[in-house]
């Protein structure tokens, strides 16, 4: 054959997708990379039957027509990685041809190439070792071929040889493959699509089933993907990988595999059945492996069983040692910095950037001397620096310094940004003193900001203020005040936010919502679209917004 | 900001740069991504591909109670499934960041900044 029309090509597109469908399940199996979630041969397997019926549907015997009902098909039903790549593949490969009404071997050739081009485009970092490979090697073989032979079928037969060698070598370009003992399963899938080519092609059948995979293959694929999909040992659900082999026997129950499968998925998961007329090869993770076993033997007698304990494995693997979520402890802290905060979300964020102990308080419920003091002999500190974060607490965080045994010192912030600022320059390596300077000059390179209400009418600063009002503070001055709260806000950030303003944080209180925040973060992004905001709920009392601009 | 974990030793803090690179590196392998793209795209211009050491600016990690959170900004290649190339990049950053990391993550919110035309 020397050239080839576009319904003979439809054709071949029926029998490459009849093919892969026959053995997607294997493609499934094989599946470990990128992700191993056991869909690359559904994925492909959905894109590719996509593909055939548009091709089907509008098969031209102009060629590049029934390519772009491909390509088109492909795209539309694109599932997953292997499914977007098939897609570029053909994609590539019909654009080539759209205006060839039959293809030479070295017109396919060229157009396969240039498929293999467009997918390679499409990525930042290709894999080699996936699908991508398994293309570009029978693309080039392809070109190579074609040079000399004009027959499409024996050029074909070379392009689909070198796509097996090429899907054989991919364990040595991907890590994960060769770990995991197994072909990519993408490529996989593309070589059936091709061996399904070359069938049409000849104008052979290929068997239903691909003969005896190996189940060993199946089974490390398997494991792998176990093991990936257990972050704890606790969540194993079936905990006995259990294999073994049955040896069929007359006078015993007659074997069914769909039957067979059925019934042992009822007893656990991760099920891999391979059978011929004289044996079945099983293996499945279950609770009870006993019960398993007593069900194989209906069939006849059992050979080679392996039974593993994998909660064991997992131990052994993973190790206990790390716990994610350690229950929250009073520990010591030789070196500390204690602080002094509103609001539950806020101590939680003091903690989060270095607080050893916040104390609860601030405003109207200033801690004592005795409070500070308690609070620093409460964490086994030997040396600490005292955050106070309101002006009225300094006086008493000073004296509290003086009381300790131990060494200590104050540095003097007025407000919850400034104190995140200082934390911010803790530096544990260094003497108290330095530590201290350090944290002051930090805290002194932000600007702070919050809004809260009057308690009572009043004139402060030439501003007239009502109860009940919204009142925007900065440094100790109100700057604005209005009844309506995003008004005040929005006037506040304005003062704050310069051309020099790097980040903004804000922290709303419990009189605020999420949604409030995040209206303010896009406010002040339309202010200074340099600035990165960042928001947190502080779950301040009193305080609806604080706002730290650096 | 950052991320803690504890243990029986003593804590480990990871950065959220860390967890963005981590994101940024995974996202990049994906096909279909042919760039991470910043979430400013008005200063810093549309076409802005981000290099390595800037994914930080296209890849935002915030912590929901134990959860992490990440929203992801970046550029797909014209011509792909775009639904479905994001859908890897989400399947694909919240498998590699619950590998390496061992947190689990609440969400992977993809926002595709533009397509970028290859030659065909």
């Amino acid at each position: 054959m020397k050239s080839l029309n576009g319904v003979k090509f439809a054709e071949m597109v029926q029998m490459g997708s009849h093919h892969l469908f026959q053995n997607a399940d294997y493609v499934d199996a094989l599946n470990v990379f990128p992700v191993p979630d056991g869909d690359t041969g559904t994925n492909m397997n959905l894109s590719m039957t996509s593909g055939a019926k548009e091709t089907t549907a509008q098969a031209e015997v102009h060629i590049g027509k029934t390519a772009g009902a491909l390509s088109k098909g492909l795209l539309m039903g694109a599932r997953g990685n292997s499914g977007v790549i098939l897609s570029q593949l053909f994609r590539g490969f019909g654009k080539y041809i759209a205006s060839e009404s039959e293809l030479t071997a070295l017109k396919f050739a060229e157009a396969l190439q240039h498929g293999v081009e467009t997918a390679y485009k499409a990525v930042m970092k290709p894999v080699e070792g996936t699908i991508l490979t398994v293309a570009k090697d029978a693309a080039a073989k392809g070109m190579e071929a074609a040079k000399t032979e004009e027959d499409l079928i024996v050029w074909f037969e070379a392009v689909v040889t070198e796509a097996k060698a090429s899907l054989e070598r991919t364990p040595d370009l991907l890590p994960v493959l060769k770990e995991v003992g197994v072909v990519d399963s993408g490529g996989q899938g593309l070589v059936y699509v091709y061996e399904g080519f070359l069938a049409s092609l000849k104008g052979e059948e290929l068997p239903e089933k691909h003969a005896h995979h190996s189940m060993n293959d199946l089974v490390s694929a398997e494991h792998h993907k176990n093991i990936a999909g257990f972050m704890d040992t606790a969540d194993i659900e079936f905990g006995y990988c259990t294999e073994f082999m049955v040896k069929f026997e007359t006078g015993k129950k007659e074997f069914n595999e769909a039957l067979f499968r059925s019934d042992l998925s009822s007893y656990g998961d991760s099920l891999l059945v391979i059978a011929d007329e004289e044996v079945a090869k099983i293996h499945i993770h279950s609770e009870e492996p006993g019960k398993v076993l007593t069900y194989g033997q209906d069939y006849g007698s059992l050979i080679s069983m392996k039974i593993e304990n994998m909660r064991q494995q997992h131990i052994d693997i993973v190790g206990e040692g790390f716990q994610k979520n350690a229950p929250k402890q009073q520990a010591t802290h030789p070196y500390a910095v204690v602080t002094v905060a509103m609001g539950e979300g806020i101590s939680e964020l003091l903690r989060s950037i270095g607080a050893s102990y916040v104390i609860e308080g601030g405003q109207t419920m200033n801690p004592s001397t005795e409070d500070i003091v308690n609070a620093v002999k409460s964490i086994g500190a030997e040396r600490v620096l005292i955050l106070p974060n309101n002006k009225n607490i300094i006086m008493a965080a000073e004296q509290a310094a003086e009381l300790l045994a131990i060494e200590a010192a104050v540095v003097p912030t007025k407000d919850v940004p400034q104190g995140m600022a200082a934390l911010l320059a803790f530096n544990p390596e260094a003497t108290v003193e330095t530590n201290q300077l350090a944290m002051a000059s930090a805290s002194k390179h932000v600007k702070s900001g919050s809004v809260t209400f009057a308690v009572r009418d009043t004139s402060i600063d030439g501003i007239a203020i009502k109860k009940d009002d919204f009142m925007g503070i900065s440094e100790g001055k109100i700057i604005v005040s209005d009844s309506n709260l995003e008004r005040v806000t929005e006037e506040l950030a304005k003062k704050l936010v310069d051309n020099e303003a790097e980040i903004v944080t804000i922290l709303y209180g419990e009189d605020a919502t999420a949604a409030d925040a995040q209206k303010l973060g896009e406010f002040i992004e339309s202010l200074n679209s340099a600035v990165e905001v960042e928001i947190h709920n502080g779950k301040q009392p009193l305080y609806p917004f604080i706002l730290a601009v650096e | 900001m950052s991320i803690e974990l504890k243990n029986e030793y003593g804590q480990i803090d990871i950065s959220n740069d860390v967890i963005a690179q981590i994101a940024g590196g995974a996202a990049i392998e994906c096909y279909g991504i042919v760039g991470m793209a910043t979430k400013h795209q008005i200063r810093d211009g549309l076409t802005d591909i981000l290099r390595k050491e800037n994914f930080a600016k296209g890849v935002l990690v915030r912590q929901e109670d134990e959860n992490l959170v990440i929203d992801m900004y970046v550029i797909i290649s014209y011509g792909t499934k775009i639904s479905e190339v994001a859908y890897q990049v989400q399947s694909k950053v919240k498998y590699t960041i619950t590998k390496t990391l061992g947190m689990s993550v609440k969400a992977v919110n993809i926002f595709v900044q533009g397509v970028r035309v290859t030659n065909p």
